[in-house]
């Protein structure tokens, strides 16, 4: 292999080194820069105050926003698993003529745009309002990311589930149902949790179809921030982006000690 | 016969609640987009005033201009990261694979917001190139396609790391001894042996990040301004400020129609890659 301690690999460290810094450098700043003491945003921040997480812990709009955004990534993570781990196993535990290309189908939403996705709902909603407008709206649009998301987890890992368990457990005597429920199931928690995860995440730091579809009154926080960001460079918007950081240390701390355990 | 109708009944109970988000919220509004782009008449109309107006056209160079600036940034930047965390026998490796992905379970706005307070006429990043006095002293990168550049490869640097991480951890590095056994140098091993044989996770790196930047909007518009000239922008304008739905509708039909031909171009080439190394 190639050595780490030639010349070469050096360099190649160097980069590395580098590359780290630009990755994680922005969001240090501005968990660097919520902390200033200084009416605007300052870094390297000047003195230490928590003025600016105390303005936007009482500000209402951004915890209005931080409670729909709970509620809509809570919904929309568990209707994508309840859907998704469904359509999973229909796809890898029954056999029907067209099934890969139903799959296929059913992923393709991962790889168009989201801007794309939010405009063709809008004018679509417009024509047919089969959802009431704001939250309901913008939650069953998000399953359209979400569920795809539950598929590409749990597609691989009921592949790697035996189906021979199952059916030992029904030749014991077990109704399909419950050996579902008492043998695969349990296999699957993991990727279960995984893929509960990853539509969370999606939904939660979505903005696109946020933006269109969602209410003024329902603002989800990624809308809120991105009308603040747009407005001014207000410390509080960094002090709001900090605590989002934070938040999204612990969950992934959280998925991979589960994971590991 | 009667147990394997009751299977298939219970396969398309399953399938059912999925088939009916797809078809409801991704068929028939994909569609409807189309329709509405060619409004009864002059069905090319909208197309036509797109593609022939220069400044909806330099919209159009400047994303897939800026997919490409992107795509370059993020592959030199990736590859040696991707390399080394592939490469490396520490118990480190797994802490700073999780923490390279770390970004992605972050907002788009907040990573784009980090970039704001950097790039601002005061920000540590505007003031360090007016120090160089390369640039007037009220410089600053908000606003320009360099900054643009600079964010959005990073927003999207975790998912080039990612992709190429998995490919060359695939890579056999006794390949690469191999080739530096019989006298390679290591840059000339990487070369011949690694990266060859990486081509498929660069092509589907590459191709992903561009479809991802040349569809962006968070980054451009936040980082972009008001003065950001980019497909994703452009058509949140025309549907939600001007309201120009069969307009908005032929953009978004275009942009769509690039991301599709990319998603085509890659299962090709992957293809393409399969039958040569039989």
């Amino acid at each position: 292999m190639i050595s780490l301690r030639s010349p070469f690999g050096w360099v190649l460290r160097l980069m590395a080194v580098l590359t780290f810094i630009y990755l994680l450098g922005p969001l240090f700043v501005i968990v660097a820069a919520s902390f200033s003491d200084t009416g605007y945003l300052a870094f390297p921040p000047q003195g230490f105050s928590l003025r600016w997480y105390r303005q936007a812990l009482g500000d209402v709009r951004y915890l209005n926003g931080f409670f729909v955004s709970l509620r809509l990534a809570g919904t929309v993570a568990v209707l994508s698993l309840v859907i998704g781990t469904a359509a999973a196993v229909a796809l890898t535990r029954f056999r029907f003529p067209g099934r890969a290309l139903l799959e296929a189908i059913f992923l393709s939403p991962l790889v168009l745009p989201g801007l794309v996705l939010a405009v063709a709902l809008t004018l679509f909603y417009a024509a047919h309002p089969v959802a009431p407008p704001g939250l309901p709206r913008l939650i069953i649009s998000h399953l359209l990311v979400g569920v795809p998301l539950v598929l590409r987890v749990m597609l691989p890992v009921l592949k790697r589930v035996d189906p021979a368990l199952e059916e030992a457990a029904q030749n014991l005597g077990a109704p399909p149902l419950q050996a579902f429920f008492l043998v695969t199931l349990p296999a699957l928690k993991p990727g279960l949790f995984a893929a509960a995860a990853l539509a969370f995440i999606f939904s939660f730091d979505e903005v696109e179809m946020a933006l269109f579809l969602g209410s003024a009154r329902d603002a989800p926080l990624t809308v809120v921030l991105y009308g603040a960001a747009q407005m001014q460079m207000d410390p509080t918007v960094a002090a709001v982006s900090a605590m989002l950081i934070l938040l999204a240390l612990i969950l992934m701390v959280a998925q991979q000690a589960y994971a590991n355990r | 016969m009667h147990a394997s109708a009751r299977r298939g009944l219970v396969a398309a109970g399953l399938l059912a609640p999925a088939a009916l988000v797809f078809a409801l919220l991704f068929v028939w509004p994909q569609l409807g987009l189309f329709l509405q782009s060619m409004p009864a008449g002059a069905p090319l109309a909208q197309y036509e005033r797109f593609l022939g107006d220069s400044y909806y056209l330099g919209v159009l160079g400047n994303s897939l201009l800026l997919g490409l600036c992107v795509t370059l940034v993020t592959l030199v930047l990736g590859f040696p990261l991707a390399f080394l965390l592939a490469r490396a026998e520490t118990r480190w490796a797994g802490l700073l694979l999780l923490l390279t992905s770390f970004p992605l379970w972050v907002s788009a706005v907040v990573r784009s917001f980090a970039w704001m307070v950097l790039f601002f006429r005061n920000g540590v990043a505007s003031r360090l190139l007016q120090s160089t006095g390369l640039v007037e002293s009220n410089f600053q990168l908000i606003g320009t396609f360099a900054g643009v550049v600079i964010a959005l490869a990073q927003v999207l640097l975790p998912i080039m790391i990612v992709t190429l991480y998995a490919v060359i951890r695939g890579i056999d590095r006794d390949l690469e001894h191999a080739a530096m056994s019989l006298g390679a140098s290591p840059v000339v091993a990487l070369w011949l042996v690694t990266i060859r044989l990486a081509r498929g996770g660069i092509l589907a790196g590459s191709l992903l990040v561009f479809s991802l930047s040349v569809s962006a909007f968070a980054t451009p518009s936040l980082v972009g301004g008001a003065r950001a000239h980019f497909m994703a922008v452009t058509i949140y304008e025309q549907t939600l400020e001007l309201l120009d739905w069969p307009f908005a509708a032929a953009i978004a039909a275009i942009l769509l129609a690039i991301s599709i031909s990319v998603a085509l171009t890659y299962g090709r080439l992957l293809g393409d890659a399969k039958e040569q190394a039989r």
